[in-house]
């Protein structure tokens, strides 16, 4: 049974004050029109809701439209109309006015700024929260975009790696035989004096070309990883000979005054990456008489107390002071602007300085010259101590003769190692590939298995590793072209004792040989 | 002799720029400032259409609603034309304006539509493409607007006049 709600009944009093309350709110104004919206009657102030009382006509107007294509004999309320004054009414058509009808507007301004207000706020709320979900699209979709260019990123550096090592082999491999050869040549005492001055040169421009390619390698390898130094005994004399002949000439041709000198301060032998050495030295001589148009280039130093302390002085064009730390980054303009070159030596200098644990400093003002220090350890400690009476190559020997099986597709760096192998009492056996040299070493298992690790085919740490696998016990170095730690530790993790990179310099070969056979 | 009126209804949701649309077309006027219209606004506008004569446009700018009620319904009654509204940079509003198009079926079965895509300043910024415009031109007269430029305005009004005159 359904509960009939009646309006509750109050004393007149109560109610009249209830009609005058909403009376003064509403202020209503009651228009009565005929059936052709003349206006015939008006009850309320028309003003206060923008119509002028003069021109009936105007308002009559407005309000016809308003009920534009309605039916005029029904009751009609349209809730928030805005008004000719702007002001905001219900306005209600009251159809039961015969023959006309009447139209009753209630002022609703207040109710109508309260319903704006709040709309107001959820409309932009929600508007802000549209941009936001649109916004965090975009950046998911950023995300998304920049991890596909990270992946493409990774992949062009896998590339680019991969072309690094086959450049590097590709360099080493035939400067190895070249230097190699170089050197047989300058063992051969019926050399003329021209002979030698020939191959002096070849060497020197051989040494310079090796740089120079070492420069693009070394600055092409900067991210992925630090290469492992090299220390060798350094004879610094024939270096500062080797570099005087390269630059002497050089700078004659531009007037130059050119001096290089080294103090030998300490008793022990200079022990440091040879390579690394050279580059630092021919790339700051280089620069210094590259920018330097009158005066001179001079070039100084010193082994002491274990360090090398290296000075490069020129009376060039010199680097203002606030440029001092961008001259050491790649590329930079301030070498381009000032003349020919990449900008690339200064950074592979700092790098490779970073490398051997020294320190690089520059003094420079511009248009008064330049001058680097740099200050390079001894690496004496990563070597084992050199015997005594054994500065010049080391020399092998035992009772008995010795037996080396080279492994090296290459026939010129096979023919190398078999000449200096020999020399150095060995007997040598040559195979050109990893199956061949497994084979053979199971065989007659050599004393020193010497093999290279790029073979066509498996690779030489393969050969190794089944060497190992299969009981052979014998001493084994292997031999690359490429020169870093991870390589490093794949060799020795297969088998081997010891790694050498290319280009091989003979006395660390030497070296190697006599680790790997010691005197009994 | 007083001009035919027809009274036109802008739809759309909120914040798709009907009421400015309607200050473009009726006063030639622009405000950046977003104000929540609530209830209705009515303006009028003369069109000459040549041939046909002049036509009273009598625009009813209706609160943003995304779906009709009843007193948006009560506002619907009389009218012959519907401006339907979405903002290019909103794909939601225009599937908006098609479901207020389908709800106002109900009472106004035989009114004319045209669909503006408003925005266009805030083109590169549209999520509503090409070939979605396309697809809708099949079915009725769809035209591209800018109440901040004016681009499309009058063009739009006036497309709706000539199938109101017809």
């Amino acid at each position: 049974m359904s509960e009939k709600h009646e309006m509750p009944t109050f004393s007149a009093g109560v109610e009249h004050h209830v009609a005058q309350f909403l009376f003064e709110r509403a202020q209503p104004l009651l228009l009565q029109f005929d059936e052709n919206w003349q206006l015939v009657n008006l009850h309320g102030d028309p003003a206060r809701f923008g119509f002028d009382p003069d021109h009936a006509d105007a308002a009559a107007r407005q309000l016809r439209d308003l009920f534009l294509g309605m039916p005029l004999d029904e009751t009609i309320d349209l809730p928030f109309v805005h008004m000719p004054n702007g002001r905001s009414a219900h306005v209600h058509l009251l159809g039961d006015s015969e023959p006309g009808f009447q139209v009753l507007l209630l002022d609703a301004q207040g109710e109508h700024d309260r319903q704006q207000a709040q709309q107001q706020v959820g409309n932009e709320a929600a508007l802000i929260s549209g941009q936001k979900s649109k916004a965090i699209a975009q950046l998911r979709q950023i995300r998304s975009e920049l991890e596909r260019q990270r992946m493409r990123l990774a992949e062009a550096n896998a590339l680019k790696n991969a072309l690094i090592a086959t450049l590097s082999h590709d360099f080493r491999t035939p400067l190895t035989s070249i230097f190699g050869y170089l050197h047989l040549l300058d063992t051969q005492a019926s050399q003329s004096a021209s002979v030698r001055h020939a191959l002096r040169a070849l060497r020197r421009n051989s040494n310079y070309l090796f740089t120079l390619a070492e420069n693009l390698l070394e600055y092409a390898r900067a991210d992925t990883r630090s290469s492992m130094l090299e220390p060798v005994r350094v004879d610094l004399a024939h270096l500062v000979e080797d570099l005087e002949g390269m630059f002497q000439p050089l700078a004659a041709d531009q007037g130059l005054e050119f001096t290089i000198g080294v103090e030998l301060l300490d008793a022990q032998t200079p022990v440091l990456d040879e390579l690394r050495l050279r580059q630092i030295l021919v790339n700051l001589i280089a620069n210094a008489v590259r920018y330097t148009k009158k005066g001179g280039v001079g070039v100084a130093l010193r082994w002491q107390d274990g360090a090398l302390s290296i000075e490069v002085r020129d009376s060039g064009i010199g680097i203002a002071e606030e440029l001092h730390e961008q001259v050491f980054v790649a590329f930079n303009r301030v070498r381009q602007a000032a003349g020919s070159g990449a900008g690339l030596g200064l950074s592979i200098v700092k790098r490779l300085v970073s490398q051997m644990h020294g320190s690089i400093d520059l003094q420079s003002r511009l248009g008064e010259g330049s001058c680097f220090h740099i200050v390079l350890p001894g690496l004496a400690s990563v070597v084992a101590a050199p015997q005594a009476g054994t500065d010049e190559t080391p020399a092998l020997g035992s009772s008995r003769i010795r037996s080396v099986l080279v492994v090296d597709d290459d026939p010129d760096i096979c023919y190398l190692l078999d000449a200096w192998l020999s020399d150095l009492g060995f007997r040598v056996r040559i195979v050109g590939d990893a199956g061949a040299a497994v084979e053979s070493a199971l065989a007659d298992p050599p004393d020193v298995l010497l093999v290279d690790v790029e073979l066509p085919g498996l690779s030489g740490n393969t050969a190794v590793f089944r060497l190992r696998a299969k009981g052979y016990r014998g001493h084994i170095v292997t031999l690359s072209a490429t020169p870093t730690e991870e390589a490093r530790k794949v060799a020795l993790n297969a088998g081997a004792d010891q790694y050498l990179t290319k280009p091989i310099n003979i006395e660390v070969l030497a070296r190697a040989m006599q680790a790997a056979t010691p005197r009994r | 002799m007083t001009a035919p009126a027809r009274k036109v209804c802008m739809l759309g949701d909120f914040g798709v720029g009907k009421t400015s649309l309607v200050a473009r077309y009726m006063r030639n006027t622009f405000s950046d400032t977003y104000l929540t219209t609530v209830g209705v606004k009515v303006d009028s506008k003369e069109v000459d259409l040549g041939e046909p004569g002049v036509l009273k446009l009598v625009v009813w700018d209706i609160a943003g609603r995304s779906v009709l009620d009843a007193l948006n319904m009560s506002y619907l009654r009389g009218a012959s034309g519907l401006l339907l509204v979405a903002d290019g940079t909103r794909e939601a509003s225009l599937r908006t304006a098609i479901d207020l198009l389908l709800q106002s079926r109900s009472v106004l079965a035989d009114a004319e539509a045209v669909l503006i895509i408003n925005k266009l300043d805030l083109v590169e910024r549209w999520e509503v493409g090409p070939s979605t415009l396309a697809g809708l031109r099949q079915t009725m007269p769809v035209i591209e607007t800018s109440a901040l430029s004016g681009d499309g305005v009058e063009q739009a009004f006036l497309e709706l006049a000539k199938r109101l005159a017809r």
